[in-house]
């Protein structure tokens, strides 16, 4: 029973800005990981070959030891690869793709679908429709040809995209690399493996876009899978198993504090997750010196558990409350400034100064109170 | 805190043990003499405080060459109700030991205690110097710094400020300075004074720069790349389709196309040209025969030419020998009428010559007889000359000598008649015949007579009577008229007259003969004005002129009357044209003959061609040639006209074959092949370019380089947000702390300004004293004067620094801490109404403080009500104990 793995969207080279330095390395070496992870995969589930739909690379001109290592990443599987060049990646005159052919780094099991047409595994029986992008973008249905293309009898024809599929995707109305939604049915397909949304997605029972194997952003839901494609016979109805492979999970949070127990919530929710999370969180409304402080220090030990913690706290408002500042001992012209402080961040929308003077100033305090103490 | 006992040992001077025991809790007063160790004991308190026990920077203590020493300070003091013993030593022995009632602390705890309890610190390393004394800086006044007010606050600043800190209450904050300055070094390190970046911001800042630098350089490659690339596509995609097409193979084929095509016109052109030479000849050949048939038909119309000329000859001939009598007459006329005119013409002239000459002896003779006329008169005028001449060579006389002589015989006159009057007259009336003689003349008659002279009158008869005249006068008159008489009468001798009238009858005729001369001169002169001999001359020359033309005239033969002569000018006249119509006559007459002969020669000549062609024109060879000419040009003409037709034809094919464009076409066609390789080797040429170009660039992957840049300068930001606004939080911490204390300490200025007036009034009844935000007096005020302590006199500044280290004391005694107040040899430059001042200001200071004044003047301070302690004394004392 022929049986395949569809992946798409590694955009390996990409490099990930707003991380430290340690945390983006990570998240790029996690992607080669990735690739791995489909090798073995593909060894695991016994298939007969990898379909990548698209965005191998993330541009053209990545260096020569991504394209290296984006093909040796590939070897723990030596069934037939099948890699079709997407919007970041197009089969220009140069490309990405005749760098890898000219450097020799291409395996003799990875067919490079460079040019639109039918890629007949023979072994597998396998016949595999490519539409590769030839131009950075392209307005026409590049999959309108497969109707037209022929395959050898009792061979599955599976189609290999890159592209929108019109009117189901949002935020992609008027998009480039259009494809039908009903190409499946129209052009005969017994599968048709999709790449350029990074989430997994069905369009329907023969129609699925695979998302990328590790995210690398954090919209996108449901990022972070690989399908494996069963289809028992030509023109039966395929079986599509969503096995995850990301390393990483991202969590992007907005949250607004007005009252105590907001944050205790939040830290909860932050306890809850993963060590491979990835957590970019923005904070809003306002809170105590003695909240700040917990904050502070939940977001400390985050830090240190997850693999990137990135927290945005110009939004948020320091309030501190009687209390604090009994608690500080800012007695004298100290006290004077933190009042000072704390009536100009209320007065002006978003004085981070002040904000930020305030907890200096709080934070020195504080020292001094522990230094007193000890 | 109170000041007890002081003990020092081995210490500059002082190398024995001296003690300075009994201070009192208020003013004390020591003082000796230079040299009698006042300084050395100020020096000795300071050392105890400030100084580390284990310094090495203290070799001043140590007593003039005394190298093992070890100077000891010891002190007894209370405050707050608690004595302090600390004992002291340096050099040789360092040990620093204090005792607080039953507290005992040593080396450093035991400095510590002290500078806690006093409010200085210690010197790092080295002697303790200005800015580390704090507070005693400001109350212990060394010899000539009391003036020095404001750097020894400035140095006590912060010692001061929390020292104070009690006053303020509430409002100070415990800490607070440590938190500016905290807040101060944080800041500092990210901006500077001014607040621009610095240090790792600044670093950022700059990175950041460069990162956008590089971003922009690397999008701009990736740009060009891909701009390369879609070149690339654009270049292959042409390449492939010309090397499908091979558009250049067509144009090659229509370049052969046409260049066949062209040298088929070319070998028509040959053959057009071939032909043309052909045709050339044949009209060359033509042209020769029909000239030669013209040769040969012109004959029979030369020889009829030939006739007519030869008759023409003929007839020229004949009309000119016609002419030759006609010519000859008239020649013979001209000569005649030539030798006519020609003796008119003597004729004429003979005629005038006479009429000539006979006018000449018309002349002459007329000229003669007024010559002669002249002469005449010339002769006679000459005549009346020389009897003038003569006239007046008689009658020559001098008219001055006649003027002289009139006047000579006017004056005897005169002279006779005076004498008469006075002479004795003589009237006689004689009978008739009586006479007498008188001086022997005989008087008769009547008479009288004047005598002059003794007379004798003799009277006939009667005797002689003398009579004598009377007067004088007489004698002298008698002799004047005598020389009178004498004179007149030599003058009449020389003149030779008689008489006056002789000689003026004689003067009238040689003038009249003068003016005679004259007439007689002009008249000869207008007739003969160059003489007479001239005349004489001219008269016979006219004469021989006259003789020689009356013989000419006859010479000349008289013509003959009857003739009827021209004038010569007419005769002339008609001479000349008569010779020029002999000359015309006879040069016809020779033209006539020249033409006559040419004429002749003409005819001869004429005849012989005509006879010549005619001659020739009856020869049969000419009859046959004719026939052969007239045959061939025929064949010619009949040949061409074939020729013309088919070099028509071809020129047409040509034309119509149109060579000009076929050559362009050529040039056209080779251009395009030329090109269209050319073009497709430049797309293989740029292919290859682009291709080396691209994997250049796509090996340096610069995308992902961009990628990666992006992010490091995503983080580069990040931390310069971060640090950007960490600094404006800390800047603006740091203002509004520095602000808020600042408020605070214009809080503390009001309790310093009330001690300061408090002594001030003492010293300047209506002056004020300001104190600044830094707690310094500031601007003194007093009556209309207005300006900084600074700007005050030496003994001034020198007063207000002390009352000013008083109020501090006071502030400091209020906040509950110890004040000790040391002067030496202070207020030296005040004058005595303000040292008076002074002394009471001293005085009510202490009454709150403990105040030890040294002095080498002890009489300026007799009077401050406390005892004085002698040094000099007690030193003496101290030796006698030991």
């Amino acid at each position: 029973m022929p049986k395949f793995l569809h992946t798409a969207d590694w955009q390996m080279g990409r490099a990930f800005t707003r991380f430290e330095t340690e945390d983006g390395a990570a998240l790029v070496e996690a992607r080669f990981e990735a690739i791995e992870t489909l090798a073995q995969l593909a060894n695991e589930h016994q298939c007969d070959a990898v379909l990548v739909a698209g965005d191998v690379f993330d541009a053209q001109t990545v260096s020569d030891r991504t394209i290296r290592r984006v093909f040796n990443a590939t070897k723990a599987f030596a069934g037939p690869w099948v890699m079709l060049p997407g919007n970041h990646d197009a089969a220009l005159a140069e490309s990405v793709w005749t760098r890898a052919q000219r450097l020799g780094a291409v395996p003799e099991n990875v067919h490079l679908a460079l040019q639109a047409g039918v890629i007949d595994l023979e072994p597998q029986r396998l016949s595999i429709l490519c539409a590769p992008l030839t131009q950075r973008h392209t307005y026409g249905d590049l999959t309108e040809p497969f109707t037209g293309y022929e395959s050898p009898e009792g061979f599955l024809r599976i189609g290999l995209a890159h592209g929108s599929v019109q009117g189901l995707l949002p935020d992609e109305i008027d998009s480039t690399n259009p494809i039908a939604p009903e190409r499946a049915e129209a052009s005969r397909l017994d599968y048709l493996a999709l790449g350029d949304w990074h989430g997994t997605k069905q369009i329907d029972e023969r129609t699925w876009y695979s998302g990328t194997p590790e995210p690398e952003r954090f919209r996108n839901n449901e990022a972070g899978n690989a399908l494996i494609v069963e289809v028992p016979e030509a023109g039966a109805t395929p079986t599509v198993t969503r096995i995850p492979t990301g390393r990483y999970q991202w969590h992007q949070w907005r949250e607004t504090l007005t009252v105590q127990s907001d944050l205790d919530q939040l830290l909860e929710r932050l306890n809850a997750l993963p060590e491979s999370a990835v957590v970019d969180l923005r904070l809003e409304g306002s809170i105590t010196l003695a909240g700040e402080e917990t904050l502070l220090k939940a977001l400390s030990v985050a830090e240190a558990r997850f693999r990137s913690l990135r927290c945005e706290r110009s939004g948020l408002q320091l309030a501190p409350t009687d209390e604090d500042i009994a608690a500080l001992k800012a007695d004298g012209y100290v006290g004077e400034v933190v009042e000072s402080l704390r009536e100009r961040q209320q007065e002006g929308a978003q004085d981070d100064a002040a904000r930020d003077a305030l907890a200096i100033l709080a934070g020195l305090l504080r020292e001094r109170e522990q230094e007193a103490s000890q | 805190m109170k000041l007890q006992r002081m003990r020092i040992e081995q210490l500059r001077q002082f190398r024995k043990p001296f003690v300075l025991d009994n201070l009192q809790p208020g003013l004390n007063l020591i003082h000796g003499p230079n040299e009698s160790g006042k300084s050395t004991l100020v020096r000795a308190v300071r050392a105890a405080f400030f100084e580390r026990y284990r310094s090495t920077a203290v070799d001043d203590l140590r007593p003039w060459g005394d190298s093992a020493a070890a100077p000891t300070v010891e002190l007894d003091f209370e405050h707050e109700g608690r004595s302090w013993h600390l004992t002291k030593s340096f050099l040789q022995r360092k040990r620093c030991d204090l005792k607080v009632g039953t507290e005992t602390y040593s080396e450093d705890d035991a400095e510590e205690k002290l500078a806690e309890l006093l409010g200085y610190q210690y010197p790092k390393r080295g002697a303790s110097k200005a800015e580390h004394w704090g507070i005693p800086g400001l109350l212990w006044v060394e010899q000539g710094t009391g003036q020095d007010i404001e750097q020894a606050i400035e140095h006590a600043g912060d010692h001061l400020k929390s020292a104070l800190n009690s006053m303020v209450g509430e409002v100070a904050s415990s800490g607070g300075d440590d938190l500016i300055e905290t807040v101060r070094s944080q800041r500092d390190t990210l901006l500077t004074g001014k607040g621009s970046a610095r240090g790792e911001y600044l670093q950022l800042k700059n990175d950041r720069a460069q990162y956008e630098t590089e971003i922009e350089g690397l999008k701009d490659r990736v740009l060009k790349y891909q701009e390369q690339v879609d070149r690339l596509s654009k270049l292959t995609q042409d390449y492939d389709q010309a090397e499908a097409e091979r558009p250049w193979e067509d144009a090659q084929r229509q370049l052969e196309q046409a260049r066949a095509r062209y040298q088929q016109v070319e070998r028509l052109e040959q053959q057009q040209a071939q032909e043309r030479a052909t045709l050339g000849q044949l009209q060359q050949n033509h042209r020769l025969l029909q000239q030669n048939k013209e040769h040969l038909e012109g004959l029979s119309r030369q020889l009829e030419g030939r006739k007519a000329e030869l008759d023409r000859a003929e007839r020229d001939l004949a009309t000119a020998q016609a002419q030759t009598p006609m010519i000859a007459g008239r020649l013979q006329e001209a000569r005649t009428a030539y030798e006519q005119a020609e003796k008119q013409r003597k004729l004429a002239g003979l005629l005038q010559t006479r009429e000539r000459l006979e006018q000449d002896v018309r002349r002459l003779e007329q000229q003669k007889q007024v010559l002669t006329n002249n002469l005449t008169k010339a002769k006679d005028y000459h005549q009346q000359l020389e009897q003038a001449r003569q006239q007046a060579r008689d009658n020559r006389i001098d008219s001055a000598a006649v003027k002289n002589l009139k006047a000579a015989a006017n004056q005897l006159n005169e002279e006779t008649i005076r004498s008469r009057t006075i002479a004795t007259r003589l009237n006689w009336q004689l009978e008739a015949s009586a006479s007498l003689t008188l001086n022997n003349e005989q008087l008769t008659g009547q008479g009288e007579q004047q005598l002059l002279e003794e007379s004798t009158l003799v009277i006939p008869g009667v005797g002689t009577l003398g009579i004598t005249p009377g007067g004088e006068e007489l004698a002298s008159t008698r002799r004047k008229l005598k020389s009178l008489e004498d004179s007149f009468a030599e003058q009449l001798k020389t003149l030779g007259v008689a008489s006056v009238e002789q000689a003026e009858d004689r003067l009238s005729a040689f003038e009249s003969a003068g003016r005679a001369h004259k007439h007689a001169e002009d008249l000869l002169k207008s007739v003969a004005p160059a003489g007479i001999e001239q005349l004489v001359s001219e008269q016979s020359e006219a004469e021989s002129e006259l003789e020689k033309a009356k013989s000419q005239l006859q010479a000349t033969p008289e013509p003959d009357q009857k003739e009827n002569v021209p004038a010569l000018e007419e005769a002339e006249a008609a001479f000349v044209q008569a010779g020029t119509a002999l000359d015309k006559a006879e040069s016809d007459e020779r033209e006539h003959q020249a033409k006559r002969s040419a004429l002749k020669q003409a005819r001869d000549n004429a005849k012989t061609e005509w006879q010549r062609l005619a001659d020739e024109e009856k020869s049969p060879e000419r009859q046959q040639q004719l026939q052969q000419i007239t045959t061939d040009l025929a064949n010619l003409e009949k040949q061409q006209a074939e020729l013309q037709a088919s070099l028509e034809r071809r020129e047409r094919e040509i034309r119509e074959a149109r060579p000009d464009f076929l050559k362009q076409d050529i040039e056209r066609y080779q251009n395009a092949v030329n090109q269209l390789r050319q073009t497709q080797e430049n797309r293989g040429r740029e292919l290859r370019d682009i291709k080396v170009r691209l994997e250049a660039w796509g090996a340096e992957g610069l995308e992902e380089q961009l990628n990666e840049k992006e992010a490091e300068y995503d983080q580069c930001n990040r931390r310069y947000q971060e640090l950007h606004r960490r600094a404006q939080a800390l800047d603006l911490l740091l203002n509004l702390l520095t602000e808020k204390r600042q408020a605070l300490t214009r809080r503390l200025q009001a309790p310093l300004q009330k001690h300061l007036n408090h002594y001030l009034s003492v010293l300047f009844p209506e002056a004020s004293l300001e104190v600044d935000e830094q707690l310094r007096p500031g601007t003194f005020s007093r009556g209309s004067e207005l300006g900084q302590i600074t700007e005050l006199s030496f003994g001034a500044r020198e007063q207000m620094g002390l009352i000013s280290r008083l109020a501090y004391a006071d502030l400091l005694r209020e906040a509950g801490r110890p004040t000790l107040v040391i002067l030496d040899d202070t207020l030296v430059h005040s004058d005595s109404d303000r040292l008076e001042d002074m002394k009471r200001i001293l005085f009510d200071a202490a009454s709150r403080h403990q105040i030890l004044l040294f002095t080498c003047h002890p009489g300026n301070w007799s009077d401050l009500g406390v005892p004085p302690i002698d040094l000099q004394s007690l030193k003496v004392h101290a030796v006698a104990q030991a």
